[in-house]
This record gives C-alpha cells, sequence and structure tokens, in this order.
C-alpha cells in the first residue's frame, strides 16, 4: 500500500491519541492534519521515535500513544524494542512503515531486506502483540482492534517505494514540545 | 587533585529536592551505589536502558509529558550519544540533566591530567557543545546536582554533574 493511504486510515482512528512520526512519515501526517498540539516530529536523530513514544507513554498513561516509525530507523535503535517491553507500557503502539529502504537518502536498501521479520523480532522482545498489513483494507478492518489491545504493540505497514524528493515539516520540535506540554497541562 | 567518594544517600537527598520522577540510566560503574540506592526506591522511577541514545529520547518524551526526569550514564556513554544530545536537547530545547562517572578515573589527579581519552576528554567536549558542567568531587560539592537541574532548566538544555570519584 501507499504512505499515504497507511496515513490516512490512521488518522482516521486516532480519537486524540499522542503521536510521533519520524522522517518521511513527519510531512505526510501533517497533509493528514494530524500535527496538532499532541503531535510531535522527531527530528534530526534518526531511531528516536520509539524512545521518545515511550517517554511519551510512561508520562501519561491514560492516554493511547502513536508511533509512526521507520524500518531503516528502527534499526538503529533496535535495542529500544527491548527497553519498550522492559517499560511495559500498555498504552504503546508502534507502526513501522517498512519499505525495505532509506528513503530519504535515496532508496538504499536496509540491511538484510527480507531476511528478518518485523512481528517476530517485536514478539521475541516481549510486545504483547504484532501484526503485519499491506493491503489498507485489511489494515483499516484490524485498527479498531489494535489500538483497543493492551499494548506495546507493533504494527508492520508493508509500504510502496517512493521516489521524489525527501520531504521535511516546517514545524520546529522545540515549539512542538511546548505546545504538547501547554495541551497536556490543560 | 584528588576526588573524593560521594555518599548515594547525599545524591539521593539532591535528586528528591529536584522532584525528579523518573532516572533514566545505561548503568554506570561510579555510580554504582546510587543506582543500587534508587533501585530501592518507587519514586524516582529508576528506568534501565539498553543505551545512552535511547535515554536521551524517552527524557525528551517523559519532558514533553509534563514529567521531570534525570539521567545517570557513564562519560564513555555521553560520548555514545552525542547526537541525540544535539538533536534532543540542544536542538529540542529540552532540559537534559546527566550525572555523568568518570569511570576509568585515577581520583588522585586532576580529570585533565589522565591519561585516558574518555577521562581527559570529557570537560572539552563538554565546552565543544557549550554544555554547562559542574564536578562532583567530595561530599561538599553535592548541592551542585540541584545547581545543574536548575541551570538545564533555566537553559532548556543540557547540564552535566561529573561524578569524580565512585560513590559510597
Amino acid at each position: 500500500m501507499q504512505r499515504i493511504e497507511a496515513i490516512k486510515a490512521l488518522a482516521d482512528v486516532r480519537k486524540g491519541a499522542l503521536s510521533v512520526a519520524i522522517m518521511q512519515s513527519c510531512a505526510a501526517w501533517h497533509d493528514a492534519e494530524q500535527a496538532d498540539e499532541f503531535h510531535v516530529d522527531a527530528q534530526a536523530c534518526m531511531g528516536s521515535a520509539c524512545a521518545i513514544g515511550l517517554g511519551l507513554a510512561l508520562a501519561q498513561p491514560s492516554r493511547k500513544v502513536i508511533v509512526l516509525d521507520g524500518d531503516g530507523g528502527l534499526l538503529m535503535q533496535l535495542g529500544s524494542l527491548i527497553t519498550v517491553v522492559a517499560a511495559a507500557p500498555a498504552n504503546f503502539y508502534h507502526f513501522v512503515f517498512d519499505n525495505g529502504a532509506h528513503q530519504s537518502s535515496g532508496n538504499q536498501p536496509v540491511p538484510a531486506v527480507g531476511e528478518f521479520d518485523w512481528c517476530q523480532l517485536a514478539l521475541s522482545a516481549g510486545y504483547r502483540y504484532a501484526d503485519g498489513f499491506s493491503e489498507v483494507d485489511e489494515l483499516r478492518s484490524a485498527l479498531p482492534h489494535l489500538l483497543a489491545s493492551r499494548g506495546p504493540v507493533l504494527v508492520r505497514l508493508g509500504i510502496d517505494r517512493e521516489d521524489g524528493p525527501a520531504r521535511w515539516p516546517k514545524a520546529k520540535m522545540a515549539d512542538q514540545i511546548q505546545a504538547m506540554k501547554a495541551a497536556l497541562a490543560r | 587533585m584528588a576526588a573524593q567518594s560521594v555518599p548515594a544517600d547525599l545524591l539521593l537527598e539532591q535528586i528528591r529536592k529536584c522532584s525528579i520522577t523518573h532516572v533514566l540510566t545505561v548503568p554506570d560503574t561510579v555510580q554504582k551505589s546510587l543506582l543500587a540506592a534508587l533501585a530501592h526506591q518507587e519514586t524516582p522511577r529508576l528506568l534501565t536502558v539498553c543505551t545512552e541514545d535511547e535515554a536521551v529520547g524517552i527524557n525528551l518524551g517523559l519532558y514533553a509529558g509534563n514529567q521531570n526526569p534525570m539521567l545517570i550514564i557513564q562519560n564513555n556513554g555521553f560520548y555514545a550519544c552525542l547526537n541525540a544530545v544535539k538533536s534532543l536537547s540542544l536542538d529540542a530545547r529540552v532540559p537534559l540533566l546527566m550525572l555523568i562517572g568518570e569511570f576509568a578515573r585515577d581520583v588522585s589527579k586532576a580529570s585533565s591530567e589522565n591519561a585516558l581519552r574518555a577521562v581527559h576528554l570529557l570537560v572539552p567536549t563538554l565546552e565543544t557543545w557549550g554544555i554547562p558542567y559542574f564536578r562532583l568531587e567530595g561530599p561538599d560539592d553535592a548541592g551542585c546536582l540541584c545547581e545543574a537541574y536548575e541551570r538545564a532548566h533555566g537553559d532548556r538544555g543540557p547540564a552535566a554533574v561529573i561524578v569524580g570519584a565512585p560513590t559510597c
């Protein structure tokens, strides 16, 4: 499926969840009008979306946290899967946009592309549930159940490779963080 | 100048004064006794993570969620997470209080006189990045933890307490 299809499906079920996006999911989440005061773009630190999302989940246990992660970035901080399990956040929903490539730098394949399985990695780490989708209709059908499940949950989203220049959000992370703090304090 | 051990209880008292909610650590040999003391407390919550990069990221998330975290790491671990400190504290303007243990320091000498790069390059590295630091060289310095906390929150950025000798 296309990234934007998966993004729209997530936007339709978000229902006020806190969100963190990274790399090429940032611009798409902004396009879907989801970059509100409950959202942060993880900028300039590949692999950090999972950790940032975990911090939010621990800070706000009564709110769901959706992490829009990338396969290339998550490989850079793969141990964060273990750290998530150690912290055991029931409100943590980890979506991995998997196109098997580092899209932003020119679609170079990630190491061992096609040899490993994100769902198996997550389950071996101790995630409570993991599933994968490559068709948007199947994803849409599953999302309500997935987000109602006790986390941590990992969902692998098989997305098509995209060509063209990388797109980056204009919002500053520092401003987003302060806006989120203020919104959560209300 | 020699560094002296600081009792963990003194540091725990300072951590409580700062109302720290979460301590994120990749365990540091130098601060072993402090980590042991924290492990027996319910608050602040002690969370052991896999890498210092993660610790810096989780710090951001906790801060954005209106919690009050800090890090306990080692000098080598600080070097390992510099990119995360750059992006997720300096650029993102997020307070990041770090207790950094001087692993492998000969405590009978000043850090700058230690031959090991891990020891003598810490202060130059902090200075290069414009990160304020405070030295914990003995029990009389314990109050610097709260000073570093105030600096991190005042600047909305990183601040380091360099733990010169193993805590006791």
